[in-house]
């Protein structure tokens, strides 16, 4: 009897409780779990390396961390040398060989690797006697072999070459270019041009003045004893030198004056890496540095932020659409809403993130949002404290930052009493309507002309274009396609025509020309002479004086730099043969091998661009036929050098036609040559040419 | 002797701590027959809880590929309780996050949530196995996102198309010849009626594994898992019978273009068995022998001294059915993919001729003794491993045993199986070419 009770009682209670659950509601939280954040233990060496261990003895292994926390370092026109560093690290040390080393890390089944100011090492801990050692050995001691440096850079080569037509690599260098300027070291774009610049003599420098304790941080978390962490870390790090980095100062990177798109064609891309970005000062110690955490994370911190709601889950735009907030002690650092975008819908996509922004600015976040945003940094702090990594990165943060000593124990109170003025306030500061960039990368034959019908506010937004070095470029032109029947030679033909006929052309035996230039307030004097008979004469002159001057004579000649005086190699005679005639498109007819390469706007104008040799292109213009534009490559000390000369204001002289403004570039640099006297058959002598 | 014997006991405990980290774990099923897995550690208030469904990109019928990945985004949209996207909001406004991925053998959903959060973890998988919304609009905007998914990963990406060229050239009938996020057109093509067909066929509590691990208390969660997922209705048996592939017996080249490369890849592929199988460890064994670690065969071969490649790394993709036993390898400078394949080949040759060394042996099964250590390190990534051995391996205790598997492979063993299945007639080579259109 008492049993059918207990039994008719355990199934009212299960009843019960079954009934108890209505999953129509969502279930409320348990009493808030206790927190426990422990601190690691620390020492510090006589060379300044700051050491900071954490005991966690829930799995047999360790795990171990160096920090040098050296302010940014710009590498300029040798950008790649910190990461040819950090490739040569590791490769053995003075003490043991590289295969040595590299068999024993191994046999260990324990990981050792570097970073240019940094390493990371992880085992079984009853291996760690051995890492530390290793580590700081390779570390203090590092061996830097040519053969290895060679390796490397071959290496880094390649891969920058492997990345040449991926968007998103694309995109990520020219919004940093952009947004920071490239002579920051944020923003400098380490290329094939540049890494060639490093020597292995660099890398060692750049190693002596940067890989130093003066900022180290040394952090190790695993299952050992403090007490034996301290000696082992003491005997293998004592021999690292003390000393102190160099430190720079560079030009402050601002933002652009009025919001604008800045577009980089990329012809492969199937989608379009969309970012409106701005600089921010913001620093962890900061007052508001919480609030702007919280604004940019109902921004676009994850799938439940604005921008992912309405790109994404209401429009179906993007795979994900996001926001992030830097913060840095030492520099600017950048605001970014993003996302990648199918073609069809980059200009919508652009007017959506712009959209969000300025919602979060204008309008104040609601309760419910500011409710859910704290309680999901709440979790995020519960969460992490499952790593006992993360005390270690915490106390890293309080030192390096600066930040209060109980940063991380009041950080939950701290979130907790954010108010949405705030957080609005946070979001004016730090997320701009009126100065941001809008970097788009993507395939602009499919999305340009949208994009430049994007307005905001009313307002047009303006598109800038750039190449994928951030250098400022004409606008791409896609609508023109070569008529039918055209050719080469057909062109060619065409030029001739225009300037005067073959058989004007073919009456000029010589020219002689005169034409000024001006470069900082100095004038620069250009004299050049041509005959049909393989004779070339040009001189440049800096106020009168010859800078610099090429002849040939058949099949020898010479030239002057600043006064220095070479006769021209086999190579170099043929070279100047070959532009020496007085219209050297006569001998491209007779020659033939040109190839039309297609039509491209060449100062708003369209051209046909025909490639006459590997190293030189010309642009004739599709209305007129005239010569508009000469693109030579040549090799000089081992780099690829483009000079453009843009030619225009064709005047006729005896009866042809010549180009009277030359404009010449290299590099950054451009010289306007005015055409001042032109002379057909007449002002040229042999002795010009000895 | 007192001191003595304290070190003595010091060791042993140090010798001991490797097998000490042992996973405990509780099992059963419910009557809907949705099998349930526990495991308790209270040492961080976190919980995890996680779904995985036997379903991934090779259950589908031809012309509808790519549906459990099309599902892995469809789940989230809503179920009758939870409001259309509102999802993400219920996880990270309770402080969790979530996620989900698909293969082409299973698909897993979990929410990681501080651990007075349990219950609200198991209403939503509960709720999205007992009935989510499944709408025209859900299946539109999810095709959309979907297709940008796929830009994204593959068509936009360097060497993204890789895995689909290897599937495509190992497989002729079996599934995994398709790639797993299926062909856009036969997304467009699935109507309403076939996406809740498929629902109903894959998405029931006897085609999955529930798992529950962190600072839980075991009663309490039982009784939970059974008012939360007691009422979800079992299904019918799911019955798989897909065609076995004949064996490659000549080596078959192919050729793939990627519109977003500069620097071709080489490929060596071989087909092998399903990842249960004892020769799948093997296999495992070897890849680790030729290229992880800077003293592995291959990389110290190719990149370190002929400094031929970029990068090279040999990799067992384990599935169900059959693996795919993949060396890649990206050439440096001018070097062609021709050398690089029979430099490839030259390695793989000796681990078919030779036994590998006594030394190299034990160098492998310490990196084992170190990843296994590091296997179990967080919660999370234990809730996924029970998952996975029970549902794929039909062993949940694999979790602490896989070890011994690994520990009894012999190095004879290592060289009969690299002679069963890496022989140059059962290898298929891929050149993977920079192309102005990616296509293959």
């Amino acid at each position: 009897m008492k049993n059918i009770i207990t039994l008719l009682a355990l199934v009212f209670f299960t009843a019960t409780m079954t009934a108890q659950i209505d999953r129509s509601k969502q279930p409320q939280a348990g009493p808030a779990p206790k927190i426990n954040l422990s601190e690691p233990n620390t020492f510090q060496l006589k060379n300044g390396l700051k050491v900071m261990v954490v005991e966690n003895h829930k799995l047999p292994r360790v795990r171990i961390q160096l920090d040098i926390d050296n302010p940014p370092i710009a590498e300029g026109n040798k950008a790649g040398v910190s990461s040819l560093l950090s490739s040569l690290l590791g490769n053995g040390t003075k003490n043991i060989s590289k295969d040595a080393y590299n068999e024993e890390v191994d046999f260990m089944g324990a990981r050792i690797s570097f970073g240019s100011q940094s390493a990371f090492a992880s085992s079984l801990s009853k291996y760690f006697p051995r890492i530390i050692e290793l580590m700081a050995d390779a570390a203090i001691n590092p061996n830097f072999t040519q053969e290895e440096f060679d390796k490397e850079k071959a290496k880094i080569i390649t891969g920058l070459k492997s990345a040449e037509k991926d968007a998103s690599t694309i995109a990520a260098n020219v919004q940093a270019a952009l947004a920071y300027g490239k002579g920051h070291p944020y923003g400098e774009m380490t290329t094939e041009e540049t890494v060639n610049n490093v020597t292995l003599a660099d890398v060692e420098e750049f190693y002596r003045s940067y890989f130093v304790p003066a900022n180290a941080y040394l952090i190790v978390v695993g299952d050992i004893e403090f007490k034996e962490a301290k000696k082992l870390i003491t005997e293998a790090f004592t021999p690292w030198t003390k000393a102190v980095p160099p430190s720079f100062s560079y030009s402050e990177p601002k933002d652009v004056q009025y919001t604008q798109i800045n577009f980089v064609d990329v012809p492969n891309a199937v989608q379009s890496q969309v970012v409106v970005e701005n600089l921010v000062d913001l620093k962890k110690k900061d007052e508001d540095y919480l609030a702007a955490l919280i604004a940019n994370q109902i921004l676009g911190g994850g799938g439940e932020g604005r921008l992912f709601l309405n790109l994404r889950e209401d429009k179906g735009y993007t795979y994900g659409s996001y926001s992030s907030l830097g913060s840095n002690k030492n520099s600017k650092s950048r605001f970014i809403a993003e996302a990648q975008v199918r073609n069809q819908v980059t200009d919508s996509s652009v007017v959506e993130i712009l959209k969000e922004i300025e919602r979060i600015r204008k309008e104040p976040i609601t309760k419910e949002e500011l409710d859910n945003t704290k309680a999901k940094y709440a979790g995020r702090f519960v969460m992490a404290l499952e790593n006992p990594e993360t005390v270690a990165a915490y106390a890293l943060n309080v030192e390096k930052e600066g930040l209060p000593k109980d940063f991380y124990e009041t950080y939950l109170e701290r979130i907790n009493a954010i108010t949405i003025e705030e957080v609005q306030a946070a979001a004016n500061k730090y997320f701009s309507i009126d100065n941001a960039r809008i970097v788009v990368v993507g395939k602009g034959s499919d999305v340009l002309e949208n994009l430049e019908k994007v307005s905001f506010n009313g307002k047009t937004v303006p598109v800038r274009y750039f190449d994928k070095n951030a250098n400022k470029v004409e606008k791409p032109n896609y609508e023109v396609t070569i008529p039918e029947g055209v050719d080469a030679n057909a062109i060619i033909e065409k030029y001739v025509a225009a300037i005067g006929g073959k058989q004007a052309l073919e009456n000029v035996a010589s020219y002689a020309l005169v034409a000024e230039a001006e470069m900082q307030g100095m004038k620069l004097e250009l004299e050049m002479k041509k005959t049909a008979n393989n004779q070339f004469m040009q001189d440049v002159k800096v106020m009168g004086n010859s800078m610099s001057k090429q002849v040939l004579d058949g099949n020898k000649g010479y030239m002057t730099m600043q006064g220095q005086r070479k006769d021209l190699t086999e190579d170099e005679v043929n070279k100047i043969k070959e532009e020496s005639a007085p219209f050297p498109e006569l001998n491209y007819l007779a020659a033939g091998g040109l190839t039309l390469e297609g039509v491209e706007v060449v100062n708003g104008k369209k051209a046909y661009k025909i490639k006459v040799t590997d190293n030189k292109t010309v642009y004739y213009d599709l209305e007129t036929g005239l010569k508009i534009q000469e693109v030579n490559v040549q090799e000089m000390q081992g780099q690829q050098i483009s000079q453009t000369l843009i030619l225009d204001d064709y005047k006729e002289v005896s009866g042809v036609k010549f180009p009277f403004k030359m404009s010449q570039s290299m590099g950054p640099q451009k010289f306007d040559f005015i055409v001042k006297e032109i002379k057909v058959n007449e002002g040229v002598t042999p002795a010009d040419f000895e | 002797m007192k001191k003595f014997s304290l070190t003595a006991l010091a060791s042993i405990a140090m010798a001991l701590s490797v097998q000490a980290q042992e996973v405990t774990f509780e099992e059963y099923d419910l009557d809907n027959g949705l099998h349930v897995i526990l495991h308790q550690d209270n040492s961080a208030p976190v919980v995890t809880t996680s779904v995985m469904y036997h379903v991934g990109g090779k259950d589908r019928t031809e012309g509808r590929t790519g549906f459990a990945h099309f599902f892995e985004h469809l789940l989230f949209e809503g179920t009758k309780n939870i409001e259309r996207g509102k999802w993400f909001q219920i996880v990270s406004s309770n402080g969790g996050k979530n996620n989900a991925n698909t293969s082409q053998d299973r698909t897993y959903y979990y929410e990681v949530f501080p651990s007075n959060n349990l219950e609200l973890g198991l209403w939503l998988e509960s709720e999205r196995m007992l009935h989510p919304v499944i709408d025209q609009t859900g299946i539109d905007t999810q095709k959309e996102v979907v297709k940008e998914e796929k830009r994204l990963r593959y068509d936009n990406s360097p060497y993204g198309s890789f895995l689909m060229v290897l599937g495509k050239n190992l497989f002729e009938k079996h599934p995994y010849k398709d790639p797993n996020i299926g062909y856009m057109e036969d997304l467009d093509a699935g109507t309403l009626e076939d996406v809740v067909a498929y629902n109903e066929k894959y998405y029931v509590p006897n085609n999955a594994v529930l798992v529950v691990a962190g600072d839980i208390e075991i009663n309490e969660t039982k009784k939970m898992i059974k008012d939360y997922f007691g009422p979800i209705p079992k299904g019918a048996a799911v019955v798989r019978n897909y065609p076995l592939e004949d064996p490659i017996t000549e080596q078959k080249v192919a050729t793939a273009y990627d519109a977003n490369i500069q620097i071709p890849a080489t490929g060596t592929a071989y087909r092998i068995p399903g990842f249960k199988e004892r020769d799948a460890y093997v296999l495992d064994m070897i890849s680790t022998y030729l290229s992880d670690g800077k003293s592995s065969k291959l990389y110290k071969k190719l990149v370190d001294e002929e400094k031929k490649a970029l990068q090279v790394g040999a990799f067992n993709i384990p599935q169900e059915d059959y693996g795919m036993y993949l060396v890649f390898a990206l050439p440096v400078g001018e070097t062609s993919l021709e050398s690089l394949q029979s430099g490839i080949e030259e390695e793989v040759a000796k681990v078919r001729n030779e036994l590998i060394s006594e030394n190299d042996y034990q160098k492998l099964q310490n990196k084992f003794e170190n990843n296994f250590v590091n296997s179990n390190s967080s919660v999370e990534g234990i809730a996924s491993s029970l998952a996975t051995n029970y549902l794929l391996y039909g062993d949940t205790s694999l979790i602490n045993k896989e070890i011994d598997i690994y520990r009894s492979i012999t190095r004879e063993e290592i060289k009969e199986v690299a002679n069963k299945y890496l022989k140059p007639n059962q290898s298929v080579l891929i050149n993977y070419l920079p192309g102005e259109k990616t296509e293959f």
